[in-house]
C-alpha cells in the first residue's frame, strides 16, 4: 500500500474561544509542568550514562589477532588510522621480523566505526564510552602500546552510572544503577590509593619548604 | 571610469554590485554573526518597519563537499556527506548510497530496506523537532525550544540503539545496512511513539494554539501554490502550500511503497500551515515507525546485506552477527575488505529521497576508478532559501524570524 | 553611654529610617530592589526550568537550588570590560543607563508605605498622581540610549520602545487612576485605608487590575514581551552597543521598573499593608508595613515571571493594536466601573 495524500487545514477557532480557550490551555499546560516537572537533564559530572554495548566509542586494538592487512587504515574516512612498522617476534616463523600494526590519531577520528567493521579478524573493538579529555594534542596520537589499552573511563570515577529508559508518560526516565556502582567502585579506590601514594611521595618537599618559610 | 568622476553617480568596480537606495529606506544586515540568523546573512532593506527588499546571502559555511568527494574512496564519502546535516544523517546519505547501488547493480535485501526506512523516519522526527525548537526560540517561546530539544533526545536515543552513534550514524552502506536492531528495540520504540503522540497535543496547546503565537503566524508569509511551484520549493514547506509532492509518494523508495501512511497537505501556505505540516508529519512518521517495527519483529533476522558482499563471508563474520564474540556486540554486519577499495563500474546514476527538509538529490558519475568522477548534491535547504526573497517583502521586520523559522532553513545543508 | 545612644538614635531615626532615604535606598528602594532582582531572576530561571524539562541554576549551590547564581552573574557583569565604541555620543551613552536607573526608582519616593504621619516621605495628598507621573520618566532615557548608540538595531529598538511606552504607559496610568475614581482620592493612604476592610480594589475592579498587569508586563520589557530588544531580529535593541556593567544596569533596569510598578499595584489594588494596622514605632509603624507591601509586590512579580514560560513575543503592530484597540477601551470600561461602584456606594 503506497502513501496517500491527506488534505488538511489549519485548525480554526472562533475569536472568542481563541482568546479564552487558547490562553487557558497554554497556562494550564505551563502550570501542570511547573507543579510536576518532567526533567530529563543529566547532571553530567555527578552522573553519567552507562552506554550499552555496541556504542561506537573509543577503539582498542588486540594485537595478537591483528594480521597486518591494513584494511582499517585504508577504509578510514578521516585518515586517522595509520599503519606502523614494528619489529616483533613472530611465534609461528620463530624469527624477528618487521610487521605493520595500526595506530590511531584521535585528533582526526570521527568514530564512524568502519575500521572495526572491516577488520577481518575482529582485532579492533569499541569501548562503550566516549568522554575523555587529553591534556594536549600530542597525547591524542596514540602509540601502539596505548592503542592496546582500554582508555580510562574518567566519568566513571566521579559520577554514578545512570541509564535512560523509554517511558510512555515521561519520554526518557533516568534509572540509577546502584548494583553496577559496586563493581566500578573497586578500581576507583585503587586509583585513589595510587594518587594518595603519589601525593605522599611528592609532599615532603613542599612541606619542608613551608616549614622553612614559617621559621624564617 | 567616466562615471566615477561625476559626483552623483556611484562608481562601478569590477565584481562589486552597487545599488542605490531610495531616500526613505535603510539597510539592516541580519547575520552572519547575529543571534537570529544562523550561518547566513539576510540583507534587509527597510522602509520604516516594512521590509522592501530581502536578499538572502549564503555561503558562509561552504566546505567544498562535492570537490572533496572526488578525491575520496566511494565508501569514505558516506561519513563526509553526513556532515551536511548531521541531525538528518540517514536521509542525507541515503540517496548517495542508492545511486552507487544503482551503479553497482545491487539491490538491498528486504530487511535492510525496512531498517533504512526506520532510521530515516527517526531522523525525520528528530530533524522536525530541531526545526520547531529553533522556530520557537525565534518567536521568543523558550519553552517550545526546550521541549522540542528534550523530546528529540528520545529519538536520538532510539537512533543510537540502532546504529551505535547519536548523530553521525553512517548507517546505510552499499548493499545493505550496518546493523540490525537490538532485541529490546521494538518495546522501547513503541513506548517512544506513544509518548510523542501525547506530547504533540501539548505542543499544540502551548505553542500552535496559543493565541499569542497564532497571531504571529497566521497569514504571515503566505506562499501561494503557484509561487511555491515556480520557486521550486520542496518538502513540508511545499506541502503546506497545497502541492501534492513528496518523493515518498511520487517515486517510492526503500520500503515506502509497501507501507500505508498519509502525506499531510495543507492549503493555507502561511507560517502556521508550515508549522502544522511538520507536526502532522511527525505524527505520520510515528505511525510508520510503529508499522516498520511490527514488520521487523514478525520477520526473521535474515541477512540484511546483499549476497554479493555476504556469500563469501568467513565463519567469523557470522559469529559476529549472531553475537558469539563477547566484546564485539551483536547483530553487526562486518564490511568486506573490498569495501575499502571498491571500484564502481562506469556510469551515471541519480537518486532522490524525501529528507526532513525536502527532496534530496544526488547525481553520481563514475569512470570506473575507486573514487567518484563527480558527485552533485542538491539539498532541500538550497531550494527553499530563495523563498525568503519573495515572501518577506511587504511584511514587518518582526515577521522575519516568523518566516525564517517556519521554513526550517539549515545553512550547513545548502552550503555543503 | 548617653552620647552613644544618641548617635545610635540619630543613625537609626534620622538616617536609616528617614523616609526619603529609607524608601529610596533600603525598602523598597535600591537595596531591596537589588535583592528582589536577584531573587526574581533566579525564580524566573527556575520556574522556566521546571516547565522546560530541566533543572535551571543548580551547580553553584545544589542544596539551595543555585540561589546565589545571580551573585556570580552580577560579579561577571561588574568586572567585565566596558567597551565604548568610537561612533557613540559618549556623554549620553554613559549617563543615560545611570539616570534611567535613578529615575526608575524615583516613584518610590512618592508613595507612603504606612499610615503614620511621621513616616511619609512627601505629603501624601496627591501621591498616586505623582508616583504615576514619575514612573513615565525613565523610559525616555532608553530612547536617548538608543539614539546615543548610533546603531541601526539600537535606533529601531528605540523607536519600538517609544511606541510601546506611549501605548502601555497610558493604560497603566489610566488603570491606576481608576482607583482614584473609585475612592475619590489621590491619597494612597486613603486608598489603602479603604481596603482595610478586605474590599481590595483589585477584587472590586478586576478589569483595571488585569489591564494594569498587562500594561506593566509589556511596558517593562520582560523576556518574551521584550519587543524593543527582541533578540531574533534586533540583537539587543537599544542595548546593542552596551557592555559590562552598563549593560548589566540596563538588564537590571527592566526589573527595577517592574518592581516599582509592582509596589504600586500592591498598594493600589492589593490592599497595601492591609491586614496589618501600623502602630507608632519605627519597627511596627514603618518597617513591617513596608515589608508586607514588598512581599505582595514580590508575588505579583513572580506571577509575571512565570508567564515567560508560556507566552511568546508579540509583533510590534499587534502589541500596539492590542493596546489601542482592546486594552484602552477595557481600561476606560474599568474607569467607568470604578465610577459606578463609587456612585452606588459599594466601596
Amino acid at each position: 500500500m503506497p502513501a496517500k495524500v491527506a488534505l488538511k487545514r489549519n485548525p480554526k477557532k472562533n475569536p472568542l474561544g481563541r482568546v479564552f480557550v487558547g490562553n487557558i490551555g497554554a497556562l494550564a499546560i505551563g502550570l501542570k509542568y511547573f507543579l510536576d516537572p518532567n526533567r530529563i537533564t543529566l547532571l553530567y559530572p555527578h552522573e553519567y550514562i552507562k552506554l550499552r554495548q555496541g556504542y561506537r566509542g573509543f577503539i582498542v586494538l588486540i594485537q595478537d589477532k591483528c594480521i597486518s592487512c591494513s584494511s582499517c587504515a585504508r577504509i578510514c574516512p578521516a585518515r586517522a588510522m595509520k599503519m606502523l612498522s614494528v619489529k616483533v617476534f613472530d611465534k609461528r616463523l620463530k624469527k624477528e621480523m618487521v610487521k605493520k600494526f595500526p595506530v590511531i590519531n584521535y585528533n582526526r577520528c570521527i568514530f564512524c566505526g568502519y575500521c572495526v567493521d572491516v577488520c577481518p579478524t575482529e582485532a579492533l573493538y569499541h569501548v562503550p564510552y566516549h568522554d575523555l579529555v587529553y591534556m594536549n594534542m600530542q597525547d591524542m596520537i596514540l602509540s601502539l602500546e596505548d592503542f592496546q589499552k582500554e582508555p580510562e573511563n574518567v566519568s566513571a570515577k566521579e559520577g554514578i552510572p545512570v541509564r535512560y529508559v523509554f517511558d510512555e508518560k515521561r519520554g526518557l526516565v533516568k534509572i540509577k544503577q546502584e548494583e553496577e556502582k559496586k563493581e566500578i567502585s573497586q578500581p576507583v579506590e585503587q586509583t585513589k590509593q595510587q594518587e594518595s601514594t603519589k601525593q605522599q611521595t611528592n609532599n615532603p618537599e613542599p612541606k619542608s619548604v613551608n616549614k622553612g618559610g614559617v621559621n624564617q | 571610469m567616466e562615471s566615477s568622476t561625476s559626483g552623483s553617480v556611484v562608481p562601478h568596480l569590477p565584481g562589486m554590485e552597487v545599488s542605490e537606495l531610495s531616500k526613505n529606506t535603510y539597510e539592516v544586515y541580519i547575520g552572519p554573526a547575529h543571534p537570529g540568523s544562523g550561518h547566513m546573512r539576510i540583507i534587509v532593506e527597510v522602509d520604516g518597519d516594512i521590509m522592501v527588499r530581502v536578499d538572502p546571502d549564503i555561503g558562509f559555511v561552504h566546505r567544498t563537499m562535492e570537490k572533496l568527494a572526488e578525491g575520496r574512496d566511494w565508501i569514505k564519502n558516506i561519513p563526509l556527506f553526513e556532515r551536511m546535516a548531521i541531525l538528518d544523517a540517514c536521509n542525507i546519505t541515503l540517496p548517495y548510497v542508492e545511486a552507487v547501488e544503482k551503479l553497482l547493480g545491487t539491490e538491498p535485501p528486504e530487511r535492510a530496506r525496512y531498517l533504512r526506512t526506520l532510521l530515516c523516519e527517526i531522523n525525520r522526527i528528530a530533524s522536525h523537532l530541531y526545526g520547531m525548537g529553533i522556530f520557537g526560540v525565534f518567536l521568543g517561546h523558550s519553552t517550545l525550544y526546550m521541549w522540542a530539544f528534550g523530546d528529540r533526545e528520545v529519538f536520538i536515543d532510539l537512533a543510537e540503539q540502532m546504529s551505535g552513534a547519536r548523530l553521525t550514524h553512517s548507517y546505510p552502506v552499499f548493499g545493505g545496512v550496518r546493523r540490525d536492531i537490538p532485541d529490546d528495540f521494538p518495546e522501547g520504540a513503541r513506548k517512544a511513539t506513544r509518548y510523542m503522540r501525547n506530547r504533540l497535543n501539548e505542543y499544540a496547546k502551548i505553542f500552535l494554539n496559543n493565541p499569542n503565537i497564532r497571531s504571529r503566524l497566521e497569514n504571515v508569509g503566505v506562499m501561494s501554490k503557484n509561487l511555491a511551484t515556480e520557486l521550486g520549493i520542496v518538502g513540508p514547506n511545499l506541502r503546506a502550500s497545497g502541492v501534492r509532492y513528496d518523493v515518498r509518494l511520487n517515486e517510492p523508495y526503500e520500503a515506502y511503497g509497501e507501507l500505508e501512511f498519509e502525506i499531510p497537505v495543507f492549503e493555507e501556505g502561511d507560517s502556521l500551515a508550515r508549522a502544522w505540516a511538520r507536526v502532522e508529519e511527525i505524527r505520520q512518521s510515528l505511525n510508520i515507525i510503529d508499522k516498520v517495527v511490527d514488520w521487523l519483529e514478525k520477520h526473521p533476522r535474515e541477512n540484511f546485506m546483499h549476497e554479493k558482499f555476504w556469500k563469501t563471508a568467513p565463519k567469523l563474520y557470522k559469529d559476529v552477527y549472531t553475537g558469539q564474540i563477547d566484546y564485539a556486540g551483536k547483530y553487526r554486519v562486518k564490511l568486506m575488505p573490498l569495501f575499502a577499495s571498491l571500484k564502481v563500474p562506469p556510469g551515471k546514476a541519480f537518486a532522490r529521497v524525501e529528507a526532513g527538509r525536502g527532496e534530496m538529490v544526488y547525481y553520481v558519475e563514475s569512470d570506473g576508478k575507486d573514487v567518484p568522477y563527480r558527485v552533485r548534491v542538491v539539498s532541500p535547504s538550497f531550494r527553499n532559501v530563495i523563498a525568503f526573497k519573495y515572501l518577506m517583502p511587504g511584511h514587518r521586520l518582526m515577521d522575519l524570524p516568523a518566516i525564517y523559522g517556519s521554513f526550517d532553513y539549515f545553512p550547513p545543508e545548502w552550503d555543503r | 553611654m548617653i552620647t552613644w545612644y544618641l548617635v545610635y538614635r540619630i543613625i537609626v531615626d534620622d538616617i536609616i529610617f528617614y523616609p526619603p532615604i529609607y524608601q529610596f535606598l533600603i525598602i523598597p528602594g535600591l537595596i531591596a530592589a537589588l535583592l528582589v532582582a536577584l531573587f526574581i531572576i533566579w525564580f524566573e530561571r527556575k520556574a522556566a526550568a521546571f516547565v522546560q524539562m530541566r533543572y535551571g541554576p543548580r551547580e553553584i549551590a545544589p542544596r539551595i537550588g543555585g540561589a546565589i547564581q545571580l551573585v556570580a552573574d552580577l560579579t561577571r557583569y561588574a568586572l567585565q570590560e566596558i567597551i565604548i565604541p568610537e561612533t557613540v555620543d559618549v556623554l549620553p551613552y554613559i549617563l543615560s543607563p545611570i539616570i534611567m536607573i535613578i529615575l526608575a526608582l524615583l516613584p518610590l519616593e512618592a508613595v507612603p508605605l504606612t499610615s503614620i504621619r511621621t513616616y511619609f516621605p512627601i505629603p501624601p495628598d496627591y501621591s498616586l498622581l505623582i508616583a504615576v507621573a514619575l514612573s513615565t520618566l525613565s523610559p525616555l532615557f532608553v530612547v536617548l540610549m538608543s539614539w546615543a548608540s548610533n546603531n541601526k538595531f539600537a535606533v529601531v529598538g528605540g523607536i519600538r520602545e517609544s511606541f510601546i511606552i506611549t501605548a502601555y504607559e497610558l493604560i497603566a496610568v489610566l488603570g491606576f487612576l481608576s482607583a482614584a475614581a473609585m475612592t475619590q482620592s489621590f491619597n494612597i493612604v486613603n486608598i489603602v485605608n479603604i481596603q482595610m476592610s478586605g474590599k481590595w480594589l483589585g477584587l472590586l475592579n478586576p478589569i483595571a487590575l488585569l489591564a494594569v498587569f498587562i500594561a506593566v508586563l509589556m511596558s517593562t520589557s520582560g523576556f518574551p514581551f521584550e519587543i524593543p530588544d527582541s533578540e531574533s531580529e534586533l540583537v539587543a535593541g537599544p542595548y546593542t552597543e552596551y557592555t559590562g556593567l552598563l549593560y548589566g544596569l540596563n538588564m537590571g533596569g527592566g526589573y527595577i521598573k517592574r518592581w516599582v510598578f509592582s509596589i504600586l499595584i500592591a498598594l493600589v489594588f492589593l490592599g497595601g499593608w492591609a491586614p496589618y494596622k501600623p502602630v507608632p514605632g519605627i519597627i511596627t509603624g514603618y518597617f513591617i508595613p513596608s515589608l508586607i507591601v514588598s512581599i505582595k509586590a514580590l508575588i505579583v512579580m513572580a506571577i509575571m515571571s512565570f508567564l515567560r514560560s508560556v507566552y511568546g513575543r508579540y509583533r510590534v503592530d499587534q502589541a500596539l493594536g492590542i493596546a489601542w484597540e482592546i486594552l484602552i477601551p477595557l481600561t476606560l470600561a474599568a474607569f467607568g466601573l470604578g465610577l459606578a461602584e463609587a456612585y452606588f456606594g459599594i466601596i
